[in-house]
């Protein structure tokens, strides 16, 4: 039986990093990307011996597609189906793939030996939630700013990390928070592709 | 305290009391059209300016319309308010419990069990009938051979059918009187909410007896001091009324207070919600943007006051330094231990109240809905109500009533598990909620047990809650916009509780009940809580060891139970505590607490990242119980 929450890979402040690297290198891998409309970094308590244990805590990072991106087909099919195959390839425990009762929603999960845990979740809005698990809980002066994936402009209105004044009271550095490329990931629509036809056909057919 | 028994509920005739009611509102109608009369045949009409101008009439008119305007406030707050509501509120009540009466006495009587016993602690045992029909007869009747498992004697020279009945009297025996006591918690639970109802209508009409109306103010020497004095008294009166309403002393119902609220001129609120927040706040039946303000201006005095308190003892235990430091006496009346002491206190308060100042401040990141601080308060161990996104305008609302180890300290950042729960159920019900809004409220209103031993074993702590919590919820539907939303109450381990006896106690206004992690809710039966079974809802993960505390009534997971169960995981790691069952107390010793400590972990466990829970229970509070697994 443990005594106390179990044993992680990070703190707090460690694991920031690691969770925002896995979602840009999710967003590199999804085939054209629309670009999330909202992140936000949240805290769930860990308990020990029955009670909220403040030493430590569970991070969620939340990523949210706006509702008309939520309600296409490509982020509530096809990137189920791209999912499992790249996190299949990676090698990932997919502990979880099912639908809601009626087939409405769908939920699936796959958690890297490190304990990270990515959660994509098909609901009337779609998103992508990044979980610790337990982790010792830092300082807030120990936390580093990340920039967000997929298409979200760091320090922007919908970065809603860079105006939490718990996390970062004094505002986020600003040659972090500089605006990028809002589609620098997205990947072209796929299409016919020219190509040169041979001379003849025979022996191709 | 209502002495009305059973039948006196069954031969009530509501509808004689609900024509009451609506006797009394059409009397109000008519009473301010002869108001309205006043107003524009007698100050526009026949003392008109066009007809009487000066100086001396312009006073009148306005001493007329005074008047009049206090003439209509006492037919909205005695006739309207008072005993139209009263009525009303009675009738409907009672209406309620009479049909679920009617029910219940109808199963009774079928199946030969009597009521007996004193009218506030009845009592529901197998007949003599039935009695006869077992242990003389051997033929119990059909429905009671169903619930044994065996078939009913054919015939009276059945003796192969009889000699099983002979052989299984314990189980006849058991089952039977299962059953009475279902019968008899769900007898108590009605009649328990007809007494409140009863008591309700009987205190809101005696007030009246007691607290006739005030008779118009004094006149004073002249129409100036006339005017000024009545305005000035008026608005003492208006003080006086919300002070009786913030106290307890005036009787009105949420419903009644609200109508109150709604009857005041918009100057009369504006000055007390400047001058009086501190009623205003906490008050059920005030529309929630009202007591937001309210309690916000309440909080951010507290917080001031506090950092001048702090400051005037670490002044003092400078002076008292100094004075050691120099050699000379102190002359202190407080010891400097004391002062420590104190200043640890006033900064464990001031914390909170900052931390919990802080949570409110910016919309919620993900859904964007604002904060409404609903009630607050550093006593014991700290009171917290908050709201992400406004109840009164919502489609859905889902109020979550905490359990064991709540305090005002859980709803800040650092030990911020309340406020992240309801931040994360605020999330869940956007991403599930169909694009309507949900509010999503933390009510931690109640003294909760502080550890999973001792209080949480015994049921006075939700009981003491229960009329609070009864009158939050009455609030809620009060102050409500447009159509009424879709109101759901989650209580989690001894919070289920505090629900499950509120709504046996007082009767719960709402359309759903979740119990999580539950040790019992008060009643065994679903059918007691006074709502549709198919809208009571619990859940418990395997691993959590709250099975083994099942202290407080049936398990609400169980069959017996009669409600609804959903899926929750057991996400934390740790084993199952007693694979192969058993029957240990979770506070026979602390030593089995800690021997158990992976399975209560997952007591906690079901806000947890990725845990069905949290989608189920989303999909319950935005109507959508079909996707539920």
């Amino acid at each position: 039986m443990e005594e106390q929450p179990p044993a992680t890979d990070y703190t707090q402040a460690e694991a920031y990093e690691p969770m925002e690297q896995g979602v840009a290198d999710l967003v590199e891998a999804l085939p054209d990307f629309p670009g999330f409309e909202r992140r936000s970094w949240n805290e769930l308590p860990c308990s020990h011996g029955g009670l909220d244990d403040s030493d430590y805590t569970s991070i969620e990072i939340r990523y949210t597609f706006s509702e008309a991106v939520s309600a296409t087909t490509q982020v509530r099919e096809d990137y189920l189906d791209e999912l499992r195959t790249y996190w299949s390839e990676l090698g990932l425990d997919i502990h979880r793939d099912d639908a809601s009762g009626t087939g409405k929603y769908h939920s699936i999960e796959a958690r890297r030996e490190d304990g990270i845990n990515f959660y994509y979740s098909v609901g009337y809005q779609v998103g992508l939630m990044i979980q610790s698990g337990c982790v010792p809980r830092s300082d807030v002066s120990e936390l580093t700013y990340i920039p967000p994936s997929g298409g979200i402009v760091p320090g922007s209105e919908q970065d809603t990390v860079a105006h939490d004044s718990h996390y970062f009271p004094e505002g986020v550095p600003t040659d972090q928070a500089a605006a990028i490329d809002p589609f620098a990931t997205a990947q072209p629509v796929s299409g016919p592709v020219p190509f040169d036809p041979p001379a003849s056909y025979e022996g191709h057919l | 305290m209502s002495d009305m028994s059973w039948k006196d509920l069954r031969d009530l005739d509501c509808a004689a009391i609900q024509s009451g009611g609506y006797a009394w509102a059409g009397y109000v109608d008519r009473m301010v059209e002869q108001s309205e009369r006043l107003r524009t045949d007698v100050i526009a009409g026949h003392l008109s300016i066009e007809n009487y101008e000066s100086d001396t009439a312009t006073q009148v008119r306005e001493h007329i319309d005074l008047f009049t305007g206090r003439f209509e406030d006492d037919l909205s707050d005695y006739a309207q308010t008072r005993v139209r509501t009263a009525l009303l509120e009675a009738s409907e009540a009672l209406k309620a419990e009479q049909d679920e009466l009617l029910e219940l006495v109808g199963l009774i009587e079928e199946r030969a069990y009597e009521i007996e016993g004193d009218k506030h602690d009845y009592e529901v045992n197998p007949s003599g009938e039935l009695h006869r029909s077992i242990y003389l007869h051997l033929d119990p009747p059909q429905w009671l051979c169903d619930r044994v498992g065996i078939d009913k004697p054919s015939a009276w020279y059945d003796l192969v059918g009889e000699a099983e009945v002979m052989s299984r009297l314990g189980d006849f025996y058991e089952l039977a009187k299962e059953l009475g006591a279902q019968y008899q918690d769900r007898l108590r639970a009605i009649m328990s909410r007809a007494h409140d109802a009863d008591d309700e209508a009987a205190a809101a009409l005696t007030a009246m007896r007691e607290a006739p109306p005030e008779l118009p103010p004094q006149l004073g020497a002249t129409y100036d001091d006339l005017i000024d004095d009545y305005k000035a008294e008026l608005s003492e009166e208006v003080a006086a009324e919300m002070e009786a309403i913030f106290n307890g002393e005036s009787d009105l119902s949420p419903e009644q207070v609200n109508q109150w609220w709604e009857g005041l001129s918009d100057a009369e609120r504006e000055a007390l919600i400047a001058e009086h927040p501190e009623w205003v706040g906490p008050t059920d039946g005030i529309p929630v943007d009202v007591r937001d303000t309210a309690n916000r201006t309440v909080l951010d005095d507290q917080i001031t006051g506090l950092d001048q308190e702090i400051a005037d003892i670490e002044q003092q235990m400078d002076a008292i330094n100094a004075d050691y430091e120099a050699g000379r006496p102190n002359d202190s009346p407080v010891s400097y231990s004391e002062l420590q002491e104190r200043l640890e206190e006033l900064r464990q308060d001031r914390d909170q109240l900052a931390d919990l100042d802080s949570r409110i401040q910016e919309p919620h990141p993900d859904t964007g809905q604002e904060y409404f601080l609903l009630g607050f308060g550093t006593e014991g161990e700290g009171q917290a109500i908050v709201s992400v996104g406004n109840p009164d305008t919502a489609d859905n609302v889902n109020v979550y009533v905490p359990g064991t180890g709540a305090d005002l300290g859980g709803a800040g950042y650092d030990n911020g598990g309340l406020m992240n729960r309801i931040d994360s159920m605020a999330y869940d019900a956007m991403r599930f909620g169909k694009g309507e809004e949900t509010a999503t409220v933390l009510w931690l209103d109640y003294d909760a047990p502080d550890g999973v031993v001792g209080e949480a074993r015994d049921t006075a702590l939700a009981e003491a809650a229960a009329d609070d919590l009864g009158s939050f919820t009455d609030g809620l539907r009060a102050t409500a916009e447009g159509e009424p939303s879709n109101l759901t109450m989650t209580g989690h381990s001894y919070g289920s509780t505090t629900v499950g006896i509120a709504a046996r106690d007082e009767g719960l206004d709402v359309d759903n009940m979740v119990f999580i992690g539950s040790p019992g809710v008060g009643v065994d039966s679903a059918e007691a809580l006074g709502i549709d079974p198919d809208n009571v809802w619990a859940s418990r993960n395997p691993d959590d060891v709250i099975e083994y505390g099942m202290v407080h009534g049936e398990d609400p997971t169980g069959e017996e139970f009669g409600g609804n169960t959903f899926t929750s995981e057991a996400t934390r790691e740790g084993e199952h505590p007693f694979p192969g069952g058993g029957n240990v107390l979770l506070g026979a010793a602390g030593g089995a607490v800690a021997a158990v400590d992976g399975a209560v972990a997952n007591h906690s466990a079901y806000w947890d990242d990725g845990n069905i829970s949290r989608e189920n229970m989303a999909f319950i509070a935005t109507g959508q119980e079909g996707e539920v697994e």
